[in-house]
């Protein structure tokens, strides 16, 4: 996510709001008040703040499913406002939290709709649909089914595939993984994540109430206040660890630190010295290792330099016991690409309030992390005195400092 | 009576299936046993009607008949008044399905939000009249009689139920599911021919039955303005004062409402879109 900031510059600008406004009828005040704000090609950028706070209806404005009551619109350096809209809504992928799978249709004919309506040939098509299951994990034998057979969770999938048919550049989507139980949201936000990595790299602009799925997947968070007036627009790295203002230390609540840590990754972070020995060594070598370093406690590595026990001096005292059976298995391990929160997590409910650190393939040991590592590495995360305000964002000019 | 029991034998049939725990169970392993049930819903009413008709006959032709009564009852009559009665209420169904379909689905466009229950309301006073007042009325307005009478006032008396369930059906369709179609990119057309109406479709089927059914009893009525139809038979029994004629006339109407209610039934099952 650093990455995305550091090549900034270069990346062009997706979406650009100028002063979007939409009061609806009836109604006194403006639902949406003057917002301008550039989104970047590549890029997560997800709208979070209260409800009735303009976050839905200003990314509808973007595909014109809600026309602005002024300020204009444009996608790709091209003036979109009074372009044809279901012209622009076929380029521009769109999935809302009730899904909206059409139910008289088979799962092939909901994600076939874009690229039907842009008059794809029936092979095209077909070969098409198939590529999507693949890519949402669902068998290609759901070709044929109606979406009331399927479950939330694949339902969900289908919407995105559904999507995502005629590969389009931009996709807007709000609420995506609402509707669906805690551990299967999970688990899809793992997918998208993955997947936009992998394969979409595309600007996606993504609506939630919900700020932890804000962190999690966005790579720049816009905090709206009422009338999407932007509070903060910001990487979450920032957000987390430098809110503007007492409305974004709100909203992002208790925890903010707990939360930054799941956005850096152990192996970002420098681990701690710790003397390590083999299951094959003998007593008197550990005994060394131990006193040389002035730790309590000696980590042993098998052959394959794989974690296996924690020893402390009373059981390397005497000579008896063998190593394989000495100490403590060692149990806190976690891979160089877990979070910091993880990681935390792990450490928190190990005996020894430190966790070993291996590499994803093989499992062989990396380092040992303990509390005071993770302490200075948070130390290091809270934003230094005299920091320049990041310049992409317009907006922060006019704010009140 | 038995109509209602086997509309809704199918239903109590179907297992309250949760597509949740069974992800990996296709719809195929169903439909076997569900065609089964089906199968025997369509013959129950068939079967009935022509133990019905089985009935009347043997029980006329166990009577010694007069020769009023022999004219009235006589096969060829009877067939002659049957097409009437069904050409009137064919014609009358075609064109109040068309009408009434058209204006449902004009009234549900937005634009029409604000001036749709007062259509609404001048529709509903044609069926509150009685089925004989609308016909006599309609003579009256227009000094006309015959088959385009009947047909008009049949249309005026069947319009309701049609519309009225064509816009319900369309205004039950999931607003989300809409969105999601105008999202995509479809065009207003789009979304009403391929989303609003084949969702709307058993609702408005509904609706079509329930208007046949008036259709096909209210044409009896036609005889008192010279139309035709089976009414004759009964009307025929009443003036001549034989019971059997009117009996007649009155249990094949009946059998021709049934009849008419069976197919659209079968129709309803047959033109309702999968997967809902």
């Amino acid at each position: 996510m650093s990455e995305a900031t550091e090549n900034r510059g270069e990346r062009k600008v997706a979406i650009r709001l100028e002063k979007l406004s939409k009061t609806f009828p009836v109604q006194d005040e403006p639902a949406v008040k003057e917002l301008s704000m550039d989104i970047y090609e590549g890029e997560i950028v997800v709208l979070v703040g209260p409800s009735g706070c303009g976050k839905t209806t200003t990314m509808k404005m973007i595909n014109r499913i809600i026309e602005p009551s002024s300020g204009r619109i444009y996608i790709s350096g091209e003036d979109v406002t009074d372009a044809n809209p279901d012209q622009l809504r076929r380029s521009i992928g769109y999935v809302i939290q009730q899904i909206g799978l059409f139910p008289h249709m088979t799962i092939a004919d909901n994600i076939a709709t874009v690229p039907r309506m842009l008059g794809w040939d029936k092979e095209r098509v077909s070969s098409r649909v198939d590529e999507l299951l693949e890519t949402v994990h669902l068998p290609t034998s759901y070709r044929d089914r109606y979406p009331k057979e399927l479950s939330g969770g694949q339902r969900q999938r289908i919407g995105v595939a559904r999507a995502m048919a005629a590969d389009p550049p931009i996709m807007l989507m709000d609420e995506p993984f609402g509707a669906v139980d805690p551990i299967t949201r999970e688990r899809l936000q793992d997918e998208f994540l993955g997947l936009q990595q992998e394969v979409l790299q595309k600007t996606i602009v993504f609506v939630t109430h919900d700020i932890d799925e804000a962190v999690k997947l966005g790579d720049r968070i816009a905090i709206l206040r009422d009338q999407s007036e932007i509070a903060q627009y910001d990487t979450p790295e920032t957000i987390l660890t430098d809110p503007t203002d007492d409305y974004v230390e709100d909203f992002i609540g208790s925890g903010a630190s707990l939360k930054r840590l799941s956005l850096s990754k152990v192996e970002d972070i420098k681990t701690a010295e710790w003397p390590v020995a083999h299951l094959t060594d003998s007593h008197d070598d550990v005994r060394e290792k131990m006193k040389q370093s002035g730790r309590e406690y000696v980590l042993l590595l098998d052959e394959r330099d794989k974690p296996k026990r924690w020893v402390n001096w009373a059981d390397v005292e005497q000579n008896g016991i063998p190593l394989k059976e000495a100490g403590w298995p060692s149990v806190a391990i976690v891979e160089r690409c877990s979070s910091l929160y993880d990681t935390l997590d792990t450490m928190i409910t190990s005996y020894r309030g430190s966790a070993v650190v291996v590499d994803e393939n093989e499992g062989k040991y990396q380092g040992v992390v303990d509390f005071a590592t993770v302490l200075s590495a948070i130390e290091e995360m809270r934003p230094q005195e005299g920091r320049q305000a990041p310049d992409f964002i317009a907006e922060r000019e006019d704010l009140p400092s | 009576m038995s109509a209602q029991e086997t509309k809704e034998a199918p239903r109590r049939e179907e297992p309250p299936e949760s597509p949740q725990q069974q992800p990996g169970k296709k719809s195929g392993g169903r439909t076997a046993q569900s065609m089964g049930w089906t199968l025997a819903r369509y013959l129950v009413m068939p079967v009935f009607l022509v133990l019905v008709c089985l009935g009347l006959y043997l029980g006329i032709s166990s009577r010694t008949l007069d020769s009023i009564e022999k004219r009235s009852l006589s096969g060829e009559y009877i067939i002659q008044k049957v097409i009437e009665h069904l050409e009137i209420s064919a014609v009358a169904t075609a064109l109040v399905v068309l009408i009434s379909v058209t204006a449902g689905v004009i009234l549900t466009r937005p634009v029409m939000r604000r001036v749709a229950p007062y259509i609404v309301g001048i529709a509903s006073t044609g069926q509150a009249l009685p089925s004989i007042g609308v016909i006599v009325l309609i003579v009256v307005l227009t000094g006309q009689f015959g088959f385009k009478v009947a047909v008009f006032s049949l249309i005026v008396y069947a319009f309701l139920p049609i519309l009225r369930n064509t816009m319900v059906g369309i205004q039950q369709v999931d607003q989300s599911i809409i969105e999601a179609g105008r999202g995509m990119g479809m065009t207003n057309a789009a979304v009403l021919f391929k989303i609003e109406l084949p969702l709307a479709i058993p609702i408005m089927l509904a609706g079509i039955r329930t208007a046949l059914i008036i259709v096909v009893g209210t044409a009896a009525l036609a005889t008192f303005i010279n139309a035709g139809g089976m009414g004759d038979i009964i009307n025929s029994g009443i003036t001549l004062s034989r019971d059997t004629i009117l009996i007649t006339g009155s249990v094949l109407t009946a059998v021709v409402a049934l009849s008419v209610d069976y197919i659209g039934g079968i129709a309803e099952d047959v033109l309702k879109p999968k997967g809902l």
